[in-house]
């Protein structure tokens, strides 16, 4: 750089009007300050996340249901949709008392975080990979695996779970294996009826049903809320 | 804040700039600083948010959608089939090895993502991944790593390699009872383009993919083992690792010891 170039640069520089480049340097701490929230938000809602799956393997139905908002619902599987937090506790008891009984296995890893944070800050959307490990007394081990679209909602500063949807798509007996056993999703309780019937109704394996997804293509931008679904011999082609 | 304060605070803070442009240069300088480290961050979230994906595609054959994850001159090396340049050589790898575009009844072949260690480079255009994958299928199981490297175009993260040799391959017997050594370019089609990276195989064996990343502690680089036989059996370095070299392999790089799974 000349040193002529040099002098009228500062002069340039030195001519700013201090209001702006306050002004300037404002907007740029307002932006940055959204982007490290925005950073703060899905951290925040990955240990939430990460805390529902904790809770949930051990039967700590009464931690995990108050991670939900007031009126909040859980859906796993085929069992339909519970709402409010009482109601999401009773048909967590559906799996078995609080604390699980002894000899049970609960596992629901909470696997591939895919979150995504509304421009506001306020809302956000995440997939998760569900892998699933079972047990009970006198019956043989179960795997399974399933998805999760979940919605969450920051409460006066607090992320809560605003909707969980559990997609169950696969289950089968420890020794078979997929290719020769797979277990059918359980339906809605009649002991315990849900609030409302399942939201999307699907068959796990041997159907092979694809969640849509909640955020956009990573490189294209292209929608992928509207799957191509396959063919399925119980329920027919989809559209 | 009261207005008294609020007028005092705006004042002071008019004065200082007006007075003081170094200072107001400082804080510009500064924020460029901040800017780079949020930008390194939201780059690693970037990076880690394509491998998930990725798995995500997988899981469910959206060959097309994953193909578009990366860019236009990228590879791709899966196991011992050897390597694919480009993307539209992904599509096809993808598509005649493992069926058209689509979810199909009584297939499940899912590829969890997991253990991700992400890596940008200080100019925030070239980006590295270490993870892993566990695949649980109507096959069997497998263990996939991943030693992935991306690009960010027009200012958006694309994969510009990946590297998935395998751990271990196995069928719902067990990895106690039945293991893939590894696959190989003329195992399926289509043929690679070129031959794989590295000859090796996989468990019982194994093959340590170097690391893009130093140790985080020591801070020194992975030496990877300089003999032409990439399998590990034992540590690099160690006596049974330099006489693993010899012997255990067959010239195509098959060691068949049971049926390979099928998904």
């Amino acid at each position: 750089m000349s040193a002529r170039f040099m002098l009228l640069a500062s002069l340039a520089a030195a001519m700013l009007p201090a209001p702006a480049l306050a002004q300037d340097l404002q907007a740029r701490v307002n932006a940055y300050k959204q982007r490290v929230e925005m950073l703060e938000a899905q951290d925040a809602i990955e240990n939430l996340q990460a805390t529902y799956g904790y809770y949930f393997d051990k039967g700590l139905w009464d931690q995990a249901a108050g991670l939900f908002t007031a009126d909040g619902s859980f859906e796993y599987g085929m069992r339909g949709v519970y709402v409010g937090q009482a109601h999401i506790r009773r048909a967590m008891l559906l799996f078995g008392p609080q604390g699980l009984a002894a000899g049970h296995l609960n596992n629901h890893m909470q696997l591939q975080s895919v979150i995504t944070v509304a421009r506001d800050g306020l809302t956000a959307k995440a997939r998760w990979q569900g892998m699933v490990m079972l047990a009970q007394p006198n019956a043989n081990g179960v795997w399974g695996v399933g998805l999760y679209e979940n919605d969450y909602v920051r409460e006066k500063g607090v992320w809560k779970i605003a909707k969980l949807h559990f997609y169950l798509t696969a289950l089968t007996d420890y020794d078979e294996g997929f290719a020769k056993n797979t277990i059918r999703a359980d339906g809605p309780s009649a002991l315990f009826p849900p609030d409302k019937p399942p939201s999307v109704a699907y068959r796990s394996l041997p159907g092979a049903y694809i969640p849509p997804f909640s955020f956009p293509h990573p490189v294209t931008g292209k929608d992928l809320s509207h799957p191509v679904e396959p063919a399925d011999s119980v329920l027919g082609v989809r559209q | 804040m009261t207005r008294h304060s609020l007028t005092a605070a705006l004042l002071a803070a008019h004065a200082l700039l007006a007075g003081m442009p170094a200072l107001a240069q400082d804080a510009a300088a500064r924020l460029d600083a901040l800017d780079k480290r949020i930008s390194r961050l939201e780059d690693l979230n970037q990076i880690e948010r394509l491998q998930k994906v990725y798995g995500y595609f997988v899981d469910k054959g959206q060959w097309t959608q994953l193909s578009e994850l990366f860019a236009d001159d990228a590879t791709l090396e899966i196991g011992g089939k050897g390597l694919f340049l480009g993307k539209k050589r992904v599509l096809e790898y993808m598509q005649t090895a493992f069926g058209p575009d689509g979810a199909k009844e009584g297939l499940l072949a899912n590829h969890m993502q997991f253990q991700p260690i992400p890596d940008v480079s200080p100019d925030g255009k070239t980006g590295w991944i270490r993870s892993r994958a566990f695949v649980m299928s109507v096959g069997g199981w497998g263990l996939p790593l991943y030693e992935d490297a991306f690009v960010k175009q027009n200012g958006v993260w694309k994969f510009k390699r990946e590297s998935g040799p395998f751990t271990m391959y196995t069928s719902w017997a067990g990895w106690g009872k039945n293991a893939l050594n590894n696959t190989w370019p003329d195992k399926f089609d289509p043929p690679p383009d070129l031959p794989p990276s590295t000859i090796y195989l996989t468990y019982p064996a194994y093959y340590i993919i170097p690391f893009h990343y130093p140790n985080p502690v020591t801070g020194k680089a992975f030496v990877p083992d300089k003999a032409e036989v990439g399998a590990y059996a034992a540590p690099p370095g160690t006596k049974t690792q330099a006489d693993w070299h010899g012997i255990g392999r067959l010239a195509d790089g098959t060691q068949p010891i049971a049926e390979p799974p099928r998904e």
